[in-house]
Order: structure tokens, then C-alpha cells, then sequence
């Protein structure tokens, strides 16, 4: 595998987060689902696996870079287990909408487990990580740059968003309002 | 304190687009950790599951 081919499959690993971010905001702002505090950490673990796609795309391919999304994806996938676990016995409960007949926390455990296979995956083609010679990809660049630039936006947003849902504390366990915005107008 | 985590990776975003990648991967690593102390203020209730 190419380092040109191994930073394409890096771009579009990072917008498949992106749009896994993105329709998780959609539920958000849409469908007035506020994220509960495992399922912000369960973000949180997304955007981390980001970091380790964004460096391949940046610095280029290196084990430790698959490394990050890795880890990322364990500490991830564990919080997302641990909410399945909350709600998989029948007659426990579910927190928020199924989306294809599955609930956000077990389509990011689904998620999270793949990062795992495909990160290791790659690992094995260690062509990418030689420093070879190749042609200039101008394509590539303005796809690792749309890709790296709108997860950035998503991270920052996320950022925003929870300071708007939590303040600067810790979540309720069940959140109802943008905590920010009731206590700015003083109602409730 | 939950906005935290993601802030730190934002920032490791943009340290990385500068180059900077000791830096950025220091940002992920506390992150990481911020994440994990989190998970444990969150996690207390025991599951009633047999394992």
C-alpha cells in the first residue's frame, strides 16, 4: 500500500466520523435530543480517534498514529459498552431514539469496534510508512484539507455545544435544557 | 468540566495542522485521561447483570 492510497482511506475514515458526528448534532438540534453525559464521552472518544486520522493525513502514515485511534477507540468503546450494558436487559430503558434499529450508544460500540479492526488492519500494510518517492496529489491534499477542516469545525462545536448543555461543570445524568441559556435568562 | 475533552482535542487538531506533533499528541494523551476521570464520576451505579 502507498502512502498516497493509505492517506486516501485516512480522509475518508475522518469523514465517516464526521458524518457520524454530524447526524448525532442532526438528533441533537433536530429532534431535541440532549447527548447525556456517557453520551458526550462517547463523542469525545470519536473525535480522539480523529486526532490519530488527522495526523496520518498531516504528518503522514505512522504505527503510532493507528496507535491513537486504537487506544482512542478502547477507552471509547468501553464508556459506549458500559451504556449498553445500562439498557440491555428488557424492561431497563433506553436514553434517546433508535436510528435503524439501533440506539446511538450501540451504533457507536458497532463503530468503535471497527476503527479497532480497520486501524489494526492497516498496521499490517507497512509499504505506507516507507519514505518513498511519489507523484504530487493536489486531489489528495484538498481531500485530507475539506476532511481534517470540518472535523475541526465538529470538535469545536461539540465543544460549544456541551459548554451550552453543562456550563462548565458536569452534566446531569438525565439533561432537559442548555443549562447556559436558562441561567443567562434567569427563568427555571 | 465535560466541554474540557473536547476543547484539548480541538486544540491537538490545530497544534497538528501546525506540525507540531509531540505537542498534539501530549493534548490527545490528557484528553484521554480527562475522559477516563470523567467516565469514573459517571460510572457509579452498579448494573444489574450477570457476567
Amino acid at each position: 500500500m502507498t502512502p498516497a492510497f493509505a492517506r486516501t482511506l485516512n480522509a475518508l475514515g475522518l469523514i465517516a466520523l464526521s458524518v457520524g458526528l454530524i447526524i448525532a448534532f442532526l438528533d441533537q438540534f433536530i429532534k431535541g435530543d440532549l447527548p447525556c453525559p456517557l453520551c458526550l464521552l462517547q463523542r469525545v472518544g470519536l473525535t480522539a480517534v480523529g486526532v490519530g486520522l488527522a495526523l496520518n493525513l498531516i504528518i503522514g502514515p505512522r504505527p503510532a498514529h493507528y496507535g491513537i485511534m486504537i487506544v482512542s477507540a478502547l477507552v471509547g468503546g468501553t464508556v459506549s459498552l458500559r451504556q449498553v450494558a445500562l439498557h440491555v436487559v428488557p424492561g431497563t430503558g433506553t436514553y434517546g431514539d433508535a436510528i435503524f434499529g439501533m440506539h446511538f450508544y450501540t451504533w457507536a460500540f458497532v463503530a468503535f469496534a471497527l476503527v479497532i479492526v480497520g486501524a489494526a488492519a492497516m498496521l499490517f500494510f507497512e509499504g505506507q510508512f516507507e519514505k518513498i518517492w511519489e507523484m504530487e496529489h493536489p486531489w489528495l491534499d484538498r481531500l485530507s484539507q475539506f476532511a481534517i477542516g470540518l472535523f475541526a469545525v465538529l470538535a469545536l462545536a461539540n465543544t460549544l455545544s456541551t459548554v451550552a448543555e453543562c456550563e462548565l461543570g458536569m452534566c446531569p445524568e438525565n439533561p432537559t435544557t442548555y443549562q447556559l441559556f436558562q441561567s443567562g435568562t434567569g427563568s427555571g | 468540566m465535560m466541554a474540557l475533552p473536547f476543547l484539548l482535542l480541538f486544540l491537538a487538531l490545530l497544534l497538528a495542522w501546525r506540525g507540531q506533533r509531540g505537542p498534539s499528541l501530549g493534548l490527545w494523551g490528557l484528553a484521554l485521561v480527562v475522559l477516563l476521570v470523567l467516565f469514573k464520576e459517571h460510572a457509579t451505579s452498579t448494573i444489574g447483570i450477570i457476567l
